[in-house]
């Protein structure tokens, strides 16, 4: 009788067992553009680089939802994901690249510009040309190419500048306000600028943000000077590094900062709050820095008469900073595109960029977003920098070995290592890497 | 990827079954009694344990090794090519020409040479410590392991403040006490690697603490009476009774630190970044085959470290083995 029981409660199991595994195999109906729900909705997924909690990522969550009540009738809907990206270990690119080997790629990514050249090569991103409207790609104050088609729509821009402390400035009776984006410091400037600010700064004249070289930072930062050196990375096509990245003129672009580092002007032992207490005249980063100073550092900068932000120096040329996240369709196992082509044009309108934009403090990626920024405040500094000296990064299919490259570079200088040595082993390692891509 | 799945498992189910009829074949030729309803009951059994290993370490050592000889781009899983061994030409050149992968050979080397004597010898004395029997010594014990159990990210940050460069940083701070100027503990070549090797060993030693304190409760008090009796000193009684008592734990705490120490990636990784003077060929793998996407060349890298691990491995265990 123990026996039999036992038989039944244990072919009971396992028919629990197959019934949750059929359940769990089974799931919504496919259609060309996307997954149907049992409602018969078209299932748009779109995946984001952010913590939905995050303010980026709760204004995303803003949009979809308003996405969602706007296509009801058209029986779409948006299903978001958010990976956050981390330092290091980046889960973002890992979690897409994994996602691409198993075939679940999402219809809609979230993508940096520079991994355009690899993603739209491997067939990752789908080609948008012919996607979005002429006229809404006039709007947008930057694009995201590669090989003449469009794969990518940007979220927003961004640039960088020099953050400087008005109160040392004055102090040290420096006059800045003749240096605008229009006629820009030159590198002696900024030099003989340090200089006379030095003594004013108890840690640094200015945080080059040397430390930063553990990820995309340092390389962001900073490749604005090598461009403003006249020098260069890569060739038009992207794989050439030999005879760019270790040029003369790129030699003088990475010497402009070990120089300011030989001057003691900047340093390697600068506290990642240095600048906000006071203790560095200038402080090199991008816009995100804006609400950052206004909403934790009222001490030091009670108001905008105490800081500013400064172009980017020139030297033959002028450069500066460009490049943020983009909205691109990827190219995954739903050929037919109509349903992720509504939720891209709709993440890019005005109204998104103003609402996203508003949560990030970037600048809105579309000309026709209303910026009021008051002439001469530091978010007009960054918008007519972006749109008069903006020089985006190389666009190269070996862009993540561009990056470490460059780290390496920064790493060297740190540490006092021959600069002609590093850029030619680097140039040369990069150039394997090219080479590897070209075949 | 699963037609090879498939080949692979179908290949391993007839190794298996291969194995089972030998086994049966081999009872009925030693003419031993056999009973082969309790012999297909003990495969049965190990089938479900054969079939994880199998799954969870055979198949991505597999898969590895035959990545190694392929062009296995992480962003195009479709368009793999046998290219033979061109990625250990690549290695190798990169290697004479003392590219970033001779860095982390150096690093790596530096670093085991470093932690591995370090943290033996921190393990040893901890253990040696924690095994009087006095009052306390066990809150000792708890304090010396704590590292153990905090996430090896965690350790990082942590030790991130301390060595800070910035005259604020714990460690400058109180150098500064001394007269001592700011440095910048990780990003001078010189004590970077040092820096990580004491944090690293630090934070791995109280798990060989127990292990030496495991063989440590196994050696007979009376040996030690004896040695006195014989008017051994301190000295004398751990190099005659103490020693031989823990052998066998240290050649196990050897092999184990030395094959973690191979593997190291996490502390340069969250410490310095990528750079020259910490790169390891851990590190140096991961990156190139989940940032710069080569798998390829990746699974080539671990391959080559494999054999280089294993081969001392073996040396160390014919070693101590001679002298056991």
């Amino acid at each position: 009788m123990k026996k039999k029981i036992k038989s039944i409660l244990a072919a009971a199991l396992s028919a629990v067992f197959v019934c949750g595994a059929l359940a769990a195999c089974g799931g919504n109906a496919e259609s060309d553009a996307g997954e149907v729900d049992e409602t018969g909705n078209t299932i748009v997924k779109i995946m984001f680089h952010v913590d939905s909690k995050s303010a980026e990522g709760v204004a995303y969550k803003k949009r979809i939802d308003a996405f969602n009540r706007a296509y009801a009738d058209k029986k779409i809907k948006a299903n978001a994901s958010y990976v956050a990206r981390s330092t290091g270990a980046s889960n973002y690119e890992t979690d897409l690249t994994n996602k691409k080997t198993e075939g679940t790629l999402a219809d809609i990514i979230t993508f940096d510009a520079p991994n355009c050249a690899a993603y739209a090569n491997s067939d990752i991103l789908y080609d948008i040309s012919d996607i979005v409207p002429a006229e809404t790609q006039n709007d947008f104050i930057s694009l995201n190419k590669y090989d003449g088609k469009l794969y990518g729509l940007p979220i927003q821009e961004s640039s960088a500048g020099f953050y400087y402390n008005k109160k040392i400035f004055r102090e040290a009776g420096v006059d800045v306000s003749g240096y605008t984006v229009e006629n820009p410091w030159t590198f002696e400037e900024f030099r003989d600028t340090c200089e006379r600010i030095k003594n004013y700064c108890s840690v640094a004249a200015v945080d080059m943000r040397l430390d930063a070289n553990k990820d995309e930072t340092a390389p962001y930062l900073l490749y604005p000077l090598i461009y403003a050196a006249g020098g260069s990375f890569a060739s038009e096509d992207g794989f050439t590094a030999k005879g760019y990245f270790d040029s003369d003129k790129s030699y003088d672009g990475f010497n402009f900062i070990k120089g300011l580092l030989d001057s003691k002007y900047t340093s390697n032992a600068i506290g990642a709050t240095d600048f906000f207490t006071g203790k560095v005249g200038m402080y090199l980063s991008s816009g995100w820095t804006i609400p950052d100073i206004e909403n934790d550092y009222k001490a030091t900068f009670a108001s905008r008469d105490d800081w500013g932000i400064l172009p980017y120096p020139m030297g033959e040329a002028k450069a500066s900073a460009t490049g943020s996240w983009c909205f691109g369709i990827t190219d995954n196992h739903h050929p037919d595109k109509s349903a992720a082509k509504e939720l891209l044009l709709w993440m890019t309108t005005p109204e998104s960029a103003k609402e996203i934009t508003d949560a990030t403090g970037m600048i809105p990626a579309r000309r026709s977003v209303q910026t009021d920024y008051e002439k001469g405040s530091p978010e007009d500094v960054l918008m007519s920098q972006l749109k008069t000296t903006g020089k985006a990064r190389p666009s190269t299919i070996a862009y993540p070995k561009f990056s470490s490259a460059f780290n390496l570079v920064i790493g060297g200088i740190k540490n006092g290592t021959d600069l002609r040595s590093l850029l030619s082993t680097n140039a040369n390692e990069l150039q394997t890497e090219m080479n590897k891509h070209k075949k | 990827m699963w037609k090879s799945t498939f080949i692979i498992l179908a290949v391993f189910a007839a190794a298996l079954f291969a194995i089972i009829v030998w086994d049966v074949f081999k009872g009925r030729r030693k003419k031993t009694r056999y009973r082969l309803r309790s012999s297909v009951t003990s495969y049965l059994m190990l089938l479900p344990a054969a079939l994880l290993a199998f799954l969870f370490i055979m198949l991505p050592i597999l898969y590895s090794l035959g990545y190694a000889f392929t062009d296995y781009y992480l962003l195009k899983p479709d368009d793999i090519h046998f290219i033979g061994f061109d990625n250990f030409v690549e290695i190798w050149h990169e290697l004479v020409s003392k590219g970033t992968i001779y860095h982390a050979i150096l690093n790596t080397l530096f670093f085991v040479v470093g932690v591995v004597p370090l943290q033996i010898g921190l393990a040893l004395g901890l253990a040696l410590f924690c095994n009087r029997k006095r009052r306390g010594v066990k809150i000792f014990k708890v304090c010396f392991f704590a590292p153990v159990v905090i996430s090896l990210s965690v350790t990082s940050y942590l030790w991130l403040q301390i060595l800070s460069p910035a005259p604020t940083g714990l460690l400058n701070s109180l150098l500064s006490v001394f007269g001592a100027k700011p440095h910048d503990w990780l990003g001078d070549p010189k004590t970077a690697m040092p820096s990580i090797i004491v944090l690293s060993a630090w934070q791995g030693a109280g798990y060989q603490m127990l292990i030496f304190s495991a063989g440590l409760s196994n050696v007979r008090e009376d040996l030690y009476e004896a040695a006195a009796l014989d008017g051994a000193g301190a000295w004398k009684k751990f190099t005659c009774v103490t020693w031989p008592g823990i052998r066998s734990s240290f050649v196990f705490v050897i092999i184990t630190v030395f094959i973690g120490a191979c593997r190291i990636m996490t502390q340069p990784m969250l410490m310095t970044g990528y750079q020259l003077h910490t790169v390891t060929l851990s590190y140096y793998m991961y990156t190139r085959g989940y940032s710069d996407r080569w798998v390829g060349l990746s699974s080539a890298v671990a391959l080559v470290m494999t054999i280089f691990i294993g081969a001392i491995t073996l040396v160390q265990r014919r070693v101590f083995r001679e002298k056991a």
